[in-house]
């Protein structure tokens, strides 16, 4: 359904502003029918990878195809298959639930008779019922948000992009709309490409990208993802983290990650974190406030393979340093 | 799941798997009407800004008509008193408030977030520009309808025809300044910029056309600039209803005149516009760029 090769989008400088790079040289592909979900940390280039698919930004380099239509020669065709839901409301605050949803509607042709059967619809799973001649701005935030993907279930497009959808939700009507999500999924053949932070949405999906300064690092199925870290994750709460990280490399040859206050050591020497654990705690008691032994969930994954590809970026800029000195 | 569960479920799907999709697309048409409404509902629902754009030219009129009339007697006015002059060049005027304050609704669109679902809607770019520029020549006319309940007692007056007319008029001299306030508003960022800009290029436009002081007896560079000027023609077509039958107009040859012009140029208005909004950011080169950062 999308084809992403070797993308890449620079936004031009100004003045004092040199151009930067969101994307770069990014190659994805999302076959028909598959929930997919794009994970990122904050300014890794997803949202610019969302507006390139939405087609609002033609990108630097590169190809990109939605179902079979070139984005980039002409979005039209591509757009008649897609529904968008972004980060940011676009719902029109003045107008009433229904109209809003009316008004998306017409622009997707969608009238009459036609139209009421896919209000029922896309309205079954919200919170909605007997609100819908409110307007969207006496809504509280969560219910604007179901508007908001109600409006997107409406069309029942054949590709659904959604940019951090249940921003804002409660447990459980985030629930809910997933449910919803999956089942219209299932019951139409759509295929979602969902960007979230949220891990435990991702558990159940066919295939998890994680993208870090604007490159793909991994794309796979979460338990692809999991079996990466062979065994269970150490993770050391410690006063000085840095001290503690350099003893653990000179000392016992095991690479230790900083992420926040945190020490993580995802692979541990044997695959037996418990072995470490104790052995850390006996020689160093001193440097540890707290230590956990967890098995691997994909937020782990997640920390593990963005802290890498910081790892790899801060080495190779200090080598460009050097060179360039 | 029972056998039975198991029949209504897929009766229930196989229809609408046969609908996926957004279904039969809507036309041009459609969508201009659908957004033009949304425009005039959200009007509607502004009661200040109702108020404001029907007082406003209101009281200029009234006031200013009323205390230039003794002291104005400029060349080009015979027999006709300020206020019966002024009187087209207000609703000109409140035509030209209404496209600029549906214009600025293009940024807020923007600001809010609306537009963005409206852009990547499968809609055809020039729906888009037709919906804005349709809602608030729906606005205008609502608001020149009311204004012109006072024509007869300045002594204006006119067949039905002429009143079609007029209407028609109204429609596509506010065609052409939203559609102008359409290009410049595209790509702004803040609505307190758009004012800037509007006070220096539609308020000018405005004041030399001949809504203010009639053209005749003005010194000949300016009486240039005023033939130069689309608005200038747009005043022309405007007056002609209320002086002569439609019929005669269309045998006049200064009113054909302006009233080419003036279609020609809410036609470059509007293409322009469409196509400015057809135009997607596009990423810089990539050869320019040094090493990407992260």
């Amino acid at each position: 359904m999308i084809r992403i090769e070797d993308l890449t989008h620079v936004y031009p400088g100004g003045r004092r502003q040199p151009p930067r790079t969101a994307v770069s040289g990014l190659t994805l592909h999302i076959p028909d029918g598959r929930f997919a979900i794009l994970s990122g940390p904050n300014g890794s280039g997803k949202s610019t990878l969302f507006r390139i698919l939405c087609g609002l930004a033609r990108p630097s380099r590169g190809r990109v195809t939605v179902g079979g239509h070139d984005l980039l020669a002409d979005p039209a065709p591509a757009r008649a298959l897609m529904g968008v839901v972004f980060q940011s409301p676009a719902v029109d605050k003045h107008l009433g639930v229904r109209e809003n949803l009316a008004l998306h509607g017409a622009l997707h042709g969608l009238r009459g008779a036609a139209f009421r059967v896919r209000l029922d619809e896309a309205l079954a799973w919200t919170d909605l019922a007997g609100r819908l001649g409110d307007r969207v701005e006496t809504l509280s935030g969560g219910l604007a948000r179901q508007v908001e993907l109600a409006k997107c279930l409406l069309t029942r497009p054949r590709l659904l992009l959604l940019d951090e959808p249940t921003t804002g939700l409660d447990p459980a009507s985030r629930r809910a709309f997933l449910n919803a999500l999956g089942r219209l999924r299932r019951e139409l053949g759509m295929t979602v490409l969902m960007t979230s932070h949220i891990f435990s949405e991702a558990e159940e999906v066919d295939s998890v990208a994680i993208m870090a300064n604007g490159r793909l690092l991994a794309h796979d199925t979460p338990q692809a993802l999991r079996d990466r870290l062979k065994g269970d994750v150490l993770v050391i709460d410690s006063p000085d983290p840095d001290t503690l990280a350099a003893r653990l490399r000179d000392d016992l040859g095991v690479a230790a990650m900083r992420h926040g206050d945190e020490l993580r050591v995802d692979d541990p020497p044997d695959a037996d974190a418990v072995m470490l654990l104790e052995r850390v705690l006996a020689d160093y008691r001193r440097l540890v406030r707290g230590i956990t032994v967890k098995r691997p969930a994909l937020e782990d994954v997640f920390i593990h393979v963005t802290a890498e590809a910081r790892a790899q970026g801060a080495a190779a800029t200090a080598e460009r340093q050097e060179t360039a000195a | 799941m029972t056998h039975a569960g198991n029949t209504t479920a897929e009766t229930a799907v196989s229809p609408r798997a046969a609908s996926t999709g957004a279904g039969p697309g809507a036309s041009l048409g459609a969508v201009a009407t659908a957004l033009a409404g949304r425009e005039f509902t959200r009007f509607i629902r502004q009661p200040h800004r109702v108020m404001g754009s029907i007082g406003q030219p209101l009281i200029f009129w009234v006031l200013l008509g009323a205390g230039l009339t003794p002291s104005f007697d400029a060349p080009g006015l015979e027999g006709m008193s300020y206020l019966e002059y002024f009187y087209p060049g207000v609703l000109m005027m409140m035509i030209l408030f209404a496209s600029v304050f549906a214009s600025i609704t293009i940024i807020e669109d923007r600001d809010q977030g609306f537009l963005q679902g409206v852009l990547v809607a499968p809609v055809p770019r020039l729906g888009i520009v037709m919906g804005k520029v349709g809602g608030a020549s729906l606005v205008a006319l609502f608001q020149a309808g009311i204004l012109l309940i006072a024509a007869p007692f300045v002594g204006m007056t006119m067949g039905p025809l002429g009143a079609v007319l007029l209407a028609l008029t109204l429609v596509l001299i506010s065609l052409g300044f939203t559609g102008l306030g359409f290009l410049f508003a595209w790509g702004m960022k803040s609505t307190a910029g758009f004012h800037a800009v509007m006070m220096v290029i539609m308020m000018p436009m405005w004041v030399l056309s001949g809504a203010f002081f009639p053209i005749t007896g003005v010194p000949g560079w300016l009486h240039w600039i005023m033939m130069f000027n689309p608005v200038t023609h747009a005043m022309t077509i405007l007056r002609g209803p209320f002086y002569d039958a439609p019929l005669a107009l269309f045998s006049r040859g200064d009113y054909l005149l302006s009233l080419f012009v003036v279609i020609a140029s809410v036609a470059l208005c509007l293409t322009l516009a469409a196509a400015r909004v057809g135009k997607r950011e596009t990423g810089a080169s990539v050869v320019a760029s040094g090493q990407p950062n992260g």
